[in-house]
């Protein structure tokens, strides 16, 4: 059963009265309930667009987004979304725990839920030793840790992260991916960006590869690498770019 | 109204740490104090003075912080993104606009209080107790500042921090000339000009329908019908304001 749909999403990003730059065209794809879908694509293809349009940040030109049978600007469906944007931002004078205790109140949970899920988010992220420090403090890795756990914080039916891993050391990718496996295995469906493309392939059931704004493919890996002739995702990945960019030249 | 109020706390967290903040406090109960300063004057001229320099610093200074907090109040979000992860959260973008208000309210709110104590201290101290047209002056002060507060935090949802910065300060002076606007309105012959004169000091917020320091000051007495009328007039701008801010909130790609 698709979870998320997407419908011929185009976005495009007005640069005076007549230059427009394209974000993204006529997309469209389905994310099926418990499985991990991943959006492959270099930097610039549109990727975080995508997301950030599927969350209601940006306003899209065209097309329709469906989470949970409603649309995207739709509050009772994010409470069932947690999200990690890229390089995760937040209000760095606040602790680890204060963080997650605002985030935590957006979502109307009882007091008891927030600080029992706090406990337990800490925990799961490693970071219940940094409690007490602000998060000026933090590494880039701890702050895509504390990043992982505020998208935790409502025990979302829809996990979106947008590039994971970004910043993490090799135990640290080894850690987010088998949180990733875990948390599919609670249930949860996962829609994650990423240009790592070893770290999609270890984890994702289906992908969808973006370039400059458009979708070039999507399916199981499997069936993509069959249908395309390649050999492997890394091949895949060059000889879908590179069939587009002919085309365009042409 | 529940989650704007805890976007608002945090928004008055976030202000605490400004150092603007601080500097115009500061620079503010200097000024308040160094009212204290004209003792040469007869003790009754000496009032006079406190509560004239006390009430047009509360009110300039107050303004300054109104402006300063209000103006990166939105884009300073936009600026750290990290409005990303407050969009994504279930909240619409009028909890984030009241938020943001409600926030602003309080940090005037603290320096309100934190300027008036430091000045009704020194009117004790002067064996001159604040009576009840010191509170009205006070209070008519407060809600100016929340309007254009409001003002500046409305006109940040659609232009930039060098505009907004430009077009607070330019509608806070003229909103307190807007008399002295329609005097010239009232002798110019020409009918445009005229039209067009009337609906622009229709529209811009008349400032000094909130100061009654000058009346205050000389023991003049500002009926309570007065305050009513000038508080409706603040309200309905403000809902307005708001209202505007929170079309432009929704409009507005980050």
């Amino acid at each position: 059963m698709s979870i998320i749909e997407v419908k011929e999403l185009t976005k495009y990003y007005y640069i005076g009265r007549n230059k427009k730059i394209v974000g993204l065209e006529n997309v469209s794809f389905n994310v099926e309930e418990g499985e991990i879908y991943g959006i492959l694509g270099p930097n610039g293809s549109g990727k975080t667009t995508c997301l950030k349009l599927m969350l209601g940040i940006l306003y899209p030109t065209s097309g329709e987004i469906n989470i949970l049978g409603k649309d995207q600007f739709n509050p009772e469906m994010k409470k069932n979304v947690g999200f990690l944007p890229e390089n995760p931002y937040y209000y760095d004078y606040l602790t680890g725990p204060e963080l997650l205790k605002f985030y935590g109140r957006l979502f109307d949970l009882p007091e008891k839920i927030i600080n029992e899920r706090i406990e337990k988010l800490l925990y799961l992220v490693k970071l219940h030793e940094a409690k007490k420090l602000p998060l000026r403090s933090y590494s880039k890795g701890m702050l895509e840790r504390i990043g992982v756990a505020a998208s935790l914080i409502n025990d979302p039916k829809i996990l979106i992260l947008d590039e994971p891993t970004t910043g993490l050391d090799p135990i640290g990718c080894m850690e987010t991916r088998d949180l990733l496996l875990q948390l599919k295995k609670e249930g949860k469906t996962i829609l994650l960006s990423s240009h790592f493309l070893s770290e999609v392939e270890k984890v994702c059931d289906r992908i969808a590869i973006f370039h400059r704004g458009y979708l070039l493919a999507t399916g199981g890996l499997k069936e993509l690498i069959d249908r395309y002739n390649a050999d492997g995702l890394e091949d895949l990945f060059v000889k879908t770019i590179e069939e587009f960019d002919k085309k365009g030249e042409k | 109204m529940k989650k704007s109020w805890i976007i608002g706390l945090n928004t008055f967290k976030e202000s605490l740490r400004k150092k603007t903040l601080y500097i115009l406090l500061v620079v503010a109960l200097i000024v308040i104090g160094a009212s204290k300063a004209f003792s040469f004057l007869t003790a009754e001229e000496e009032l006079k003075m406190i509560k004239d320099v006390s009430f047009s610093s509360i009110e300039f200074f107050g303004a300054l912080i109104a402006i300063f907090m209000s103006l990166t109040a939105i884009s300073g979000e936009i600026e750290k993104r990290t409005i990303y992860t407050l969009f994504s959260k279930p909240i619409t973008r009028q909890n984030f606009f009241m938020g943001k208000f409600i926030g602003i309210v309080l940090i005037l709110l603290l320096n309100f209080f934190l300027m008036s104590l430091f000045f009704i201290g020194l009117l004790i101290f002067k064996k001159s107790p604040p009576d009840i047209q010191v509170a009205k002056t006070l209070l008519l002060i407060f809600i100016e500042l929340i309007l254009i507060g409001a003002i500046t935090l409305t006109v940040a949802t659609f232009a930039s921090d060098a505009f907004n910065i430009i077009f607070s300060f330019f509608l806070y002076i003229v909103g307190h000339l807007i008399s002295y606007g329609n005097q010239l309105v009232d002798r110019t012959e020409n009918f445009v000009l005229k039209g067009l004169g009337k609906i622009l000091f229709t529209i811009i917020p008349n400032y000094e329908n909130f100061n009654i320091r000058d009346k205050v000051v000389v023991g003049i007495e500002v009926s309570r019908n007065y305050i009513f009328k000038t508080s409706v007039y603040w309200f309905l701008y403000l809902v307005v304001i708001l209202l505007i801010g929170s079309y432009f909130i929704q409009k507005r790609e980050v």
